[in-house]
């Protein structure tokens, strides 16, 4: 609850700034807000606290998936600075918007009733529509975010079907009361709870990004501004993640064998086309994008193989692919910003000119792809080993071949950097900038090495 | 004294619904499909109120009016959205629009 | 038997106005249509005894929505009929796609019932003290964190809507 009102303060303050006209204290306002409100989440650890009627369920697994979007989102500001640097125009409304999505992530995580679901997931929803286009002048921009507004709102209407079509059936939005009903019913569930939750998971999964709902997700991250692009595939994909994650395993774990076969197809359908299409990419970004979609192929093994450790390794897989990717989409605003394109071909020479960047995303890249000791690795290790315990053998060799073939397009742009001559760039990082991308390389390497620390939290 | 069962408006809702949905994949005009989602959008409201009187459990309204606050706000940014697109573009064809490959 | 002519009535309007919108030529006339079929819906509402619904409604997509797509549709002078509209295969798949979504819908729902012991139109719960009493003390968070939804859409709208000064 706190982190809510923190959040929201910190937004209101940013636009209260802007109207002042002092452009200078946006960044460091946000980033100290977004620490105080991280340190207001995890002070909630333990507590376990009910808010409002059971609109909000604060527990241990919603403070650390809270912390670690806020955490995510504080990583990309630091990169706002540089991004945004010879931009006239005010950023106050950028930033703030970016503040309000993540208020309604942080209440995906911590809902207790379906309407505060809908809520979190329009709030986020409307704040991306915005972000996705905020690059006015430019056509692609505008066409990501008339692509991103239609499709998502068509897909909302699903989701709200399905809503309504549970509470018909069960008679609450409460998620104690629907689960209740679905234990009372297990054995002769009516068919119009069936429907209203397959058509719930169309709507969850076309927020997800879940093959076949994924075809948006390209398009709209090469439209989108870099930074935010950033975002998008960071905290939006894990918060969607986790909010289907907490759906299923407090609403309906009683009736699993309903939606089992159903999540099993969507997650090998996710795993194998997301790593296939993604070997045909020709630049960096629209690869990102590839690979955010196969991931989620992963994470949706956490919700399939659901117990008290699914959800500590989905945790460390989170962090594990936010911090990668955040890292990957720094140097690529480093490229772009050189290069003027992300192709692979812009980044031969990059090994030579730019060690240092060129480390970074290599190892963020062999991170995502799952190379022990980094963090990938063990992320994808505790999930398998987590969907192998409940008897997802086939599920489990189908995602190693996916990472397999993943391998295929996470080597291109580092041949191209180490093996391939070119005339090579100078990129203009500062010292923050390059200080920011060691620190996020560290991080990588310590939470392959000391995952303990992240494993058994919850 | 014969009330109206359930199940007419559960009817009348999908069919509407499914109006709505058809609308959005044959029209052309941002505008236009816009619109279709508001008819599916109504559909829902109407669902649920129904669901809510006869199951005589108000957070089946109360919910209806949330959704009516987030169409409004969803309407309000798509037409924002649409008219930018067409200060760079002069048209709202959704096909017009083709830089970035699907 | 004289509020089920009431719901054909309605639900004919409603129908007819609905596929109406689709049909149309000219942007402008969909608009019409379309706010006939939200009084029609209205008109449900009331049926319903929902009367804080009925009014909101009528003030939120009556009153606020249509006014917003009036507005767009002057503004921008997209009142031109469609130029080249899809191919007629696609229109097709469509609409098949479309009516095999209402069957599989309409197969589902055809035998349920919810067993009720009064008239709906009865129910006191869609009476605006009733509905407020549980807003504002049940639903009191969703409402508040409804108000950031609408800040960030207004902000959101201003963002794009403003032309920039360079």
């Amino acid at each position: 609850m706190s982190t809510i009102i923190s959040l929201s303060v910190l937004g209101v303050l940013i636009l209260a700034e802007g109207l002042l006209g002092k452009k200078a204290w946006h960044l460091p306002t946000i980033l100290i807000g977004l620490l105080v409100s991280l340190a207001l989440t995890l002070s909630g650890w333990n507590l376990n606290l009910h808010y409002y009627n059971e609109m909000m369920i604060v527990d241990n697994s919603s403070v650390a998936f809270s912390s670690i979007l806020i955490f995510t989102t504080f990583l990309i500001f630091m990169f706002a600075g540089h991004y945004y640097r010879g931009v006239q125009r005010p950023l106050d409304d950028i930033y703030a918007i970016l503040i309000f999505a993540l208020v309604g992530s942080v209440m995906m995580t911590s809902f207790g009733n379906l309407i505060m679901l809908f809520l979190g997931i329009e709030t986020l929803s409307i704040a991306l529509y915005v972000l996705a286009g905020s690059h006015k002048e430019a056509i692609t921009s505008n066409e990501a975010t008339l692509k991103y507004f239609l499709m998502g709102s068509f897909l909302s209407g699903f989701l709200l079907f399905g809503i309504a079509l549970l509470y018909g059936a069960s008679g609450s939005l409460n998620m104690d009361e629907i689960s209740a009903y679905t234990v009372r019913e297990a054995a002769h569930l009516s068919p119009m709870f069936k429907a209203g939750l397959f058509l719930l998971i169309i709507g969850l999964a076309f927020k997800i990004a879940i093959v076949p709902f994924h075809f948006w997700a390209p398009d709209v991250y090469e439209g989108t501004p870099t930074l935010l692009t950033a975002f998008m595939a960071t905290v939006v994909k894990v918060a969607s993640i986790v909010a289907l994650f907490r759906l299923f395993s407090h609403c309906f774990p009683a009736i699993r064998e309903t939606w089992e076969t159903t999540l099993w197809i969507l997650a090998v359908l996710t795993i194998l086309v997301g790593n296939l299409t993604g070997l045909y990419q020709p630049n960096l970004k629209r690869m990102l994008a590839y690979s955010s979609i196969s991931h989620s192929g992963y994470m949706m093994l956490a919700v399939l193989a659901f117990s008290a450790r699914s959800a500590d390794a989905l945790l460390l897989y989170a962090a594990a692919y936010s911090v990668a990717t955040v890292t990957a989409f720094g140097i690529l605003i480093l490229v772009r910003g050189a290069k003027g394109n992300d192709l692979f071909t812009s980044f031969e020479g990059l090994g030579r000119k730019n060690p240092v960047e060129a480390v970074c995303l290599t190892i963020a890249l062999l991170s995502l792809t799952g190379i022990p000791p980094l963090a990938g690795f063990m992320a994808k290790y505790y999930l398998f080993a987590t969907a192998l315990e409940k008897g997802y053998l086939w599920l489990v060799i189908l995602a190693v071949l996916g990472s397999a073939i993943s391998v295929g397009y996470y080597f291109k742009p580092i041949i191209s950097m180490y093996l391939k001559e070119g005339e090579g760039i100078k990129l203009e990082a500062g010292f923050a900038y390059k200080t920011h991308i060691v620190f996020l390389t560290v991080l990588t390497i310590l939470l392959g090495l000391l995952p303990a620390f992240l494993i058994n939290l919850l | 004294m014969q009330f109206i069962p359930i199940s007419y408006y559960l009817i009348f809702c999908s069919v509407l619904f499914c109006i709505g949905v058809i609308g959005v994949l044959i029209k052309r005009n941002a505008l236009l499909i816009l619109m279709s989602v508001e008819l599916m959008i109504n559909s829902i409201n109407l669902l649920l109120a129904a669901f809510s009187t006869y199951l005589n459990d108000p957070a089946g309204q109360i919910f209806v009016f949330f959704i009516m606050v987030v169409a409004a706000a969803e309407v309000a940014i798509g037409l924002a959205i649409i008219v930018v697109i067409y200060r760079t573009t002069h048209s709202i064809d959704i096909d017009v629009l083709n830089k970035l490959k699907w | 038997m004289f509020t089920k002519y009431i719901f054909f009535f309605l639900s004919t309007v409603a129908l007819y106005s609905a596929i109406m919108v689709l049909l149309s030529r000219k942007p402008i006339h969909s608009v019409l249509y379309l706010t006939l079929t939200f009084f029609a819906i209205a008109g449900h509402y009331i049926l319903l005894n929902a009367q804080f619904l009925a009014v909101v409604h009528v003030i939120v997509y009556a009153g606020a929505i249509m006014v917003l797509f009036l507005f767009t549709v002057m503004l921008l002078n997209l009142n031109k009929e469609e130029v080249s509209p899809k191919p007629v295969w696609i229109k097709i798949v469509a609409i098949i796609a479309g009516c095999l979504l209402m069957i599989v819908l309409i197969g589902i729902f055809r035998g349920y019932d919810i067993a009720i012991e009064k008239d709906p139109a009865l129910t006191q719960i869609g009476l605006v003290k009733n509905l407020g009493q549980v807003l504002y003390k049940q639903y009191l968070l969703p409402f508040e964190l409804a108000s950031i939804l609408f800040l960030t859409a207004m902000v959101g709208a201003v963002l794009l809507g403003k032309k920039e000064q360079i």
